[in-house]
């Protein structure tokens, strides 16, 4: 009975263990989100670099990502390199969230680490990250051609994303 | 120049580790005495080495050398000094060095203060230490390393995370470590145990007060965290269920539960193998801890690194260190199986209840940690489980455990005189309803049951506490009272504070949560809301500037009665270089309340959200913390009679 008994602990620890190590392929900052099936929010902005007006309508046509970034944003600067490397690819069009920023920070940021965004919509005040559902900087959204948002990634992208997000629903 | 030396030092540490783990396997061709003598110095030149590399890793710090990517990272020119010193355990890479340094530190310690254990037992502990060493400094070297250079050198680096620009945070991680890494002390014992299976009661009293310390170091760095939610974060609150939280707070109630089998352990020489177990799984869960900080798969206000690989790391390393101890448990713990008699009115059994409870809370709490993991995995969707159900499942457990300290301060071992038991608590619970009924009628009004239930408990406990402690004052001959009190033995006397520090922390978190008043409002400047008897009244908004972050500072008068009585200055600070937001609280605190005042959101210009939380005892929080790490410093340097008896006999 005691000899049983004590085999329990690592019966127990096993089981931890095969938790632990799922969790660790996934992701947890994977927030599902509303958003998710609908269409993207209407705005009207101005650009970042000419300050002309930009609409939600500019958008649609083709399906696109919208990439909230800021220029004081730490996890932004990790993320950009594989933001520039999807641009170059030119298989999906990136548009920037440029949130609680400004301008001329914004500017000098996207000029010293290159440009990967179609066009940057200016949103200082952060009243469309808002409709967005935006936590924080960055996050990522997938829009398909009709304009609805396909995918929500919360935390700087990396390869993966390309591969795993991208391209699946590009072949689509 | 730095990370050559940096990475020289750690490398020969991580050497010499594998050594002293090597010299294991040496036990029968070499003398007892050589191999005491390697691991001793050995363990000694690692403690001092990593010290070194500390020291360095300060060094850059302080002058802000940006070479080091870990630097960059994570200071900046125009930080405050102590904060530059802080950030090196401020991100994860430091944190992992402090770490191993703390590690180092108890294992040296295992070397001073060892003598009254057989040297075979202590070069087998200071092995274990080893490999756990080599572990750590693996990890470092490979994928942590906070010597790593970064090119081109930035001219400045990008600040500390302002969340951990502040006092409390100085302290707070050392001291967790401390206590968090301490358990491998009891951890290396029990393996040394098991492999040598053999086991005398006096090494035990020496574990008991290696247990003590690192209970009490958990006991700092857990309440210093709460203390430095509730007043820096601007949360409202001090315990928030957290998932890192409950990474520091598993080990702290198994720990608490080998405190106590310990007890039985060494008096009467049963429940060892539990209580080996019970080290094993302290440890585990001070490693499993920094697996889910580390590796970031739980959602965390904590989870600042996010890195399935390191995770990985120490996964394996977990699973290898825990699956090969409790194999090890499983072949060779019946040898370690005592059994004696004792009666359902003794003092084992009641401690025993105590042991399944604290386990049974433990397991709880890891349940509802691991929730959204396990769902997740089972496909079941992502759910977190929050503050409800901890807080339910662990109230529920809690107040049978608060409820079996005063038998278990009265009750003696083998058998207890049943009557004479009884009639001694019931006329204490007796008094503890009465006081908590006089209590909560005139003062609060109010008649939730809870409240009454846990008041009752914890005044229980305070009542028995307090009276065993004036029962021994008076039987002891001495008529002066100073001296009586160092003549009550000080295991009893650690017992007692301790326990009587659990009856106030009980009686403050009640009271501050089930009474405590908050309001959130919008105010406008010169307006002004009444909480309880006091006026706040909304005066003005201004700017500060400090050398790094620049300040909106309110100014709220508090007026009583008309009478002017003091002036909060909360402050809404923005960091100038990551553009973070802060919040800093102003609390006026008195035994009976704390005003809590928090700017929040700008709504127009005059117009702003502020916090107002009126919080009634919460003080006793603290101070019942307080006399609990009293009880363990008593618990520490108090010589326990035991030991005087040992030697006076040699």
């Amino acid at each position: 009975m005691i000899r049983k008994l004590s085999a329990l602990p690592i019966l127990i620890f096993l089981v931890i263990v095969y938790f632990l190590y799922s969790g660790l392929s996934k992701d947890p900052t994977l927030i599902p989100s509303p958003l998710i099936g609908k269409t993207i929010p209407e705005f009207t902005s101005k650009t970042l670099f000419d300050g002309n007006t930009i609409t939600s309508k500019d958008l649609l046509g083709k399906s696109f990502i919208i990439n909230v970034w800021g220029s004081w944003c730490y996890g932004c600067s990790i993320e950009h390199d594989y933001l520039i490397d999807i641009s170059s690819k030119n298989t999906i069009q990136i548009y920037g969230l440029n949130y609680k920023d400004d301008r001329s920070s914004a500017i000098k940021w996207l000029q010293s680490k290159g440009n990967p965004y179609r066009r940057v919509i200016f949103d200082s005040s952060g009243d469309i990250a808002i409709d967005f559902g935006v936590y924080g900087a960055p996050e990522t959204f997938l829009v398909n051609e009709q304009g609805v948002i396909i995918h929500k990634h919360v935390g700087p992208i990396d390869q993966s994303y390309y591969n795993n997000v991208i391209l699946p629903n590009l072949r689509k | 120049m730095i990370t050559e030396i940096g990475n020289f030092l750690l490398s020969i540490s991580a050497s010499l580790s594998l050594c002293i783990f090597l010299s294991l396997f040496l036990k029968k061709t070499i003398s007892n005495e050589v191999r005491f003598l390697f691991c001793k110095i050995a363990s000694h030149i690692i403690t001092f080495l990593i010290f070194i590399s500390f020291v360095l890793l300060s060094y850059a710090f302080l002058t802000d050398d940006f070479s080091l990517r870990y630097v960059a990272n994570n200071s900046n020119v125009s930080l405050e000094n102590i904060y530059k010193f802080s950030a090196v355990w401020g991100a994860h890479e430091g944190s992992i060095l402090l770490w191993v340094f703390v590690l180092s530190i108890w294992s040296s310690c295992i070397v001073l203060f060892s003598s009254s254990i057989p040297k075979v037992i202590v070069s087998d502990m200071l092995s274990i230490m080893g490999i756990l060493l080599l572990f750590f400094l693996i990890f470092i070297l490979f994928s942590s390393n906070p010597f790593d250079r970064i090119f081109p050198i930035p001219i400045n680096g990008r600040d500390l995370n302002p969340l951990l620009q502040d006092p409390g945070l100085i302290i707070h991680p050392p001291m967790l470590y401390i206590g968090y890494v301490g358990t491998s002390v009891p951890f290396v014992f029990a393996i040394s145990i098991l492999l040598n299976e053999n086991i005398k009661l006096e090494w035990i009293s020496w574990l008991r007060k290696w247990v003590i310390s690192s209970w009490m170091f958990l006991t700092i760095g857990i309440s210093l965290g709460s203390w430095w939610a509730y007043h820096e974060l601007g949360w409202g609150g001090w315990w928030f269920w957290d998932p890192v939280e409950n990474a520091s707070f598993m080990p702290w109630l198994a720990i608490t539960a080998l405190l106590h089998s310990l007890i039985v352990s060494e008096k009467r020489g049963i429940f060892i193998s539990w209580s080996i177990l019970l080290a094993i799984l302290t440890f585990s869960l001070s490693l499993l801890g920094t697996f889910l900080v580390r590796s970031g798969i739980l959602v965390s206000v904590h989870a600042f690194a996010n890195d399935p690989e390191r995770g990985m790391y120490i996964l394996i390393f977990l699973s290898l260190i825990i699956g090969l101890s409790l194999g090890l448990y499983f072949i060779k713990s019946r040898s370690l199986i005592f059994e004696k008699e004792y009666t359902v009115s003794s003092k084992e059994f009641i401690l025993l209840l105590n042991n399944l409870f604290l386990t049974i809370t433990t397991f709880a709490i890891l349940l509802g940690t691991l929730y959204p993991l396990i769902t997740s995995s089972l496909n079941l969707g992502k759910i977190s489980v929050g503050a409800p159900y901890f807080n339910f499942i662990f109230s529920a457990l809690m107040l049978p455990i608060v409820f079996l300290m005063s038998p278990a301060i009265y009750s003696t071992w083998k058998k207890t005189n049943y009557s004479k038991l009884t009639k001694k608590l019931l006329t204490f619970l007796f008094y503890s309803i009465v006081i908590t009924y006089i209590f909560m009628n005139f003062y609060f009004k109010s008649d939730i049951f809870i409240v009454y239930l846990a008041m009752s408990l914890a005044f229980f406990t305070i009542i028995s506490s307090v009276a065993k402690l004036l029962l021994i004052l008076k039987n002891s001959n001495n008529k002066k009272i100073i001296s009586n009190i160092f003549s009550i033995p000080s295991s009893m006397l650690s017992n007692l504070l301790a326990h009587i520090g659990i009856g106030i922390l009980i009686i403050g978190i009640t009271l501050s949560n089930y009474y405590s008043i908050q309001k959130e409002v919008a105010m406008q400047q010169n307006s002004q809301i009444l909480v309880k008897d006091i006026t706040i009244k909304f005066v003005d908004v201004k700017n500060k500037i400090s050398k790094n972050y620049t300040s909106q500072v309110g100014v709220f008068d508090a007026y009583i009665n008309n009478d002017y009585f003091i002036s909060f200055f909360p402050e809404k600070r923005t960091y100038n270089i990551q553009k973070n937001i802060m919040t800093e609280a102003a609390i006026n605190s008195t035994l009976l309340r704390d005003i809590y005042v928090a700017l929040g959101e700008n709504l127009s210009n005059d117009t702003w959200v502020v916090r107002i939380y009126y919080k009634p005892y919460i003080q006793l929080l603290w101070y019942g913390v307080l006399l609990m790490i009293l009880g363990g410093l008593f618990g520490i340097f108090g010589r326990n009679k035991l030991e005087k008896k040992l030697n006076n006999d040699s």
